[in-house]
């Protein structure tokens, strides 16, 4: 008797959940934070100022400040992602968490809204960093300007997974600090920072962004490093679905573990 | 079709147990056989000192925490699916606020997911929001941050709303505030179940009482009667003011008082007026003898034991 009384009522008062509204909340307290936009956006357009203006030599289909804005774009959508993914697990940790559990929201519903806002700032992130190096002198062609972008974004999901990784592992509102100095280290293997040859680039060569940062330089470069050296596409490839499974397993991981204590 | 709503229990728990592992290894039973019927329009107050279990069942009530053994029932459903569908709701004890975001966001933000993004302005009307709106959580003292919890529960309109600590940070003004909102919310039938460990609380506002001790429960009754049952009558007096120490009473005194009423077979003497403090104390068994020892007062108690 009573399974179909409140079943009744329950679902014709029960209005969708405006998950736009959510998201769109969030990402503007997002967007506010200072300290953390600073590091998403200004601190790579600075570094691009620093190492690519001005750089008018051939590189590809493209010249040197391209390159280097590429470089400085692929910094900042890993910067956000890992930002947005890594505050996240805090959130949840202090009791957001719970909060949200006492509303219909399904947890995969909160995960998605939670990587609609990463992808967002990464994009913002992007976005501004190209603006940035079109209006002072980096050029190319256009479709591999356009297509380096994509490969940007759409990779930096990978960083989010990351992000959620070391959030989890290693517990405690310090985390995500942890997790964008990591970031630091891995754009230096990851060839982003200065050009890299001999014994330094065969060890880049296996560490986490080396191969997201190749593939978003491939559309002006065809795989040629500045030193002079070349990758084949697999190299790149494997190199981003290896660390994606290990990341995926470690956060997997972290997730376990965190149920098991409660 | 009211006489289905009046039989469906707001809540109906049985057996409910719940154990964690502990630091060192061992198992620490939170709740241990908690068996518990509310009936809808109940104002229902859950007491018990800190560690007795209260937050463990609250959870567990709200489908937050699942337990090892029994069963839970919500409106006649399992607690996440009245969760979800807005009939129930929660103010926690810990945590759940972003700092980031301001009073009126966080309203929004929860309002969004429950989809009643039309109930924002009513609910910090409700709560007492109005002034500070536009201020960011963290800059929010504790009392406000509680009356801002206080109004995302109120967001789905809810027929059962849980209070786990609900006026933790308030001070006397804005918890006598709190206190009147809900007895209006409690008069136009909304259930109304809430754990505490402040006695004057459950004693003033909770029409029924559940006392819980050690994750067991104690008492269960009309909040008067536990009250009477296990309080008892007490009788108090001033002692003259010659045999007021600083450190106490002069135990001489003390001692010729004992032999004076022992005829009269009276073994103890409270000065505070009798209470839920005294069942409290009585039942859950692990409060000091002389919890405020005070010159002026009861020394007594202990003294004649």
């Amino acid at each position: 008797m009573s399974a179909t009384t409140t079943a009744v009522p329950a679902a014709t008062r029960r209005p969708r959940p405006a998950l736009a509204t959510y998201v769109g909340l969030d990402l503007r307290r997002q967007l506010r934070d200072r300290v953390g936009m600073f590091f998403i956006v200004a601190l790579p357009s600075f570094m691009y100022v620093v190492f690519g203006l001005g750089s008018d030599e051939r590189v590809g289909s493209g010249n040197v400040a391209m390159y280097v804005m590429t470089s400085m774009a692929t910094y900042a959508a890993v910067t956000a992602t890992t930002t947005v993914a890594g505050t996240a697990t805090v959130e949840q940790t202090m009791g957001w968490g719970r909060q949200l559990a006492l509303t219909p929201l399904r947890p995969l519903a909160i995960v998605a809204m939670k990587a609609a806002v990463a992808m967002t700032v990464a994009a913002v992130a992007v976005a501004l960093v190209f603006a940035v190096g079109a209006l002072t002198g980096a050029s190319g062609s256009a479709t591999d300007w356009l297509l380096s972008g994509v490969i940007i974004w759409i990779g930096s999901a990978m960083f989010a997974i990351y992000g959620l990784a070391i959030c989890l592992v290693f517990r405690g509102p310090n985390t995500p600090g942890i997790a964008s100095g990591l970031i630091v280290v891995m754009a230096f293997l990851g060839n982003l920072f200065t050009p890299m040859d001999g014994l330094m680039l065969d060890i880049g060569r296996l560490t986490p962004m080396y191969g997201f940062a190749a593939l978003a330089h491939y559309p002006q470069t065809d795989g040629w490093l500045p030193m002079g050296d070349h990758d084949p596409l697999w190299l790149p490839v494997a190199n981003v679905l290896a660390w994606t499974v290990i990341f995926a397993t470690l956060a997997l991981w972290g997730i376990r573990r965190s149920r098991a204590r409660t | 079709m009211i006489d289905v709503a009046a039989s469906t229990p707001a809540i109906r728990a049985t057996g409910l147990r719940k154990t964690f592992r502990a630091t060192d290894g061992s198992t620490v039973v939170a709740v241990d056989g908690v068996d518990l019927t509310i009936a809808p329009g109940e104002i229902v107050a859950f007491l018990g000192p800190n560690g007795a279990g209260k937050t463990t069942t609250v959870d567990m009530l709200l489908g937050l925490t699942r337990p090892d053994a029994g069963t839970v029932e919500v409106y006649g459903t399992d607690p996440g699916r009245a969760v979800r569908a807005g009939r129930v709701s929660a103010v926690m004890q810990t945590g759940g606020l972003l700092p980031d975001f301001t009073v009126e966001e966080t309203v929004r933000a929860i309002a969004a997911t429950h989809g009643r993004s039309d109930r924002v302005a009513a609910v910090i009307e409700r709560a007492a929001l109005t002034e500070i709106a536009d201020r960011r959580v963290q800059a929010c003292s504790g009392g406000e941050q509680q009356r801002l919890k206080f109004a995302l529960a109120l967001v789905p309109d809810p027929d059962l709303v849980i209070l786990d600590e609900p006026t933790a940070g308030m001070d006397v003004a804005t918890r006598q505030h709190f206190w009147d909102t809900m007895r209006a919310d409690a008069a136009q039938g909304r259930t109304i179940v809430f754990a505490t460990h402040y006695l004057a609380e459950a004693d003033e506002f909770a029409e029924r009482t559940v006392l819980i001790a050690r994750g067991r429960i104690v008492a269960d009754g009309p909040t008067a009667d536990v009250r009477a049952s296990f309080g008892g009558r007490t009788v108090s007096f001033r002692p003259p003011e010659d045999v007021v120490r600083p450190d106490g009473l002069d135990p001489a005194w003390l001692a010729r008082v004992e032999q004076a009423l022992a005829p009269l077979g009276v073994t103890g003497v409270e000065v505070s007026s009798a209470s839920l403090e005294a069942a409290f104390l009585a039942l859950t068994g692990d409060a000091p003898a002389t919890a405020e020892p005070s010159p002026m007062s009861l020394d007594l108690t202990g003294a004649t034991r």
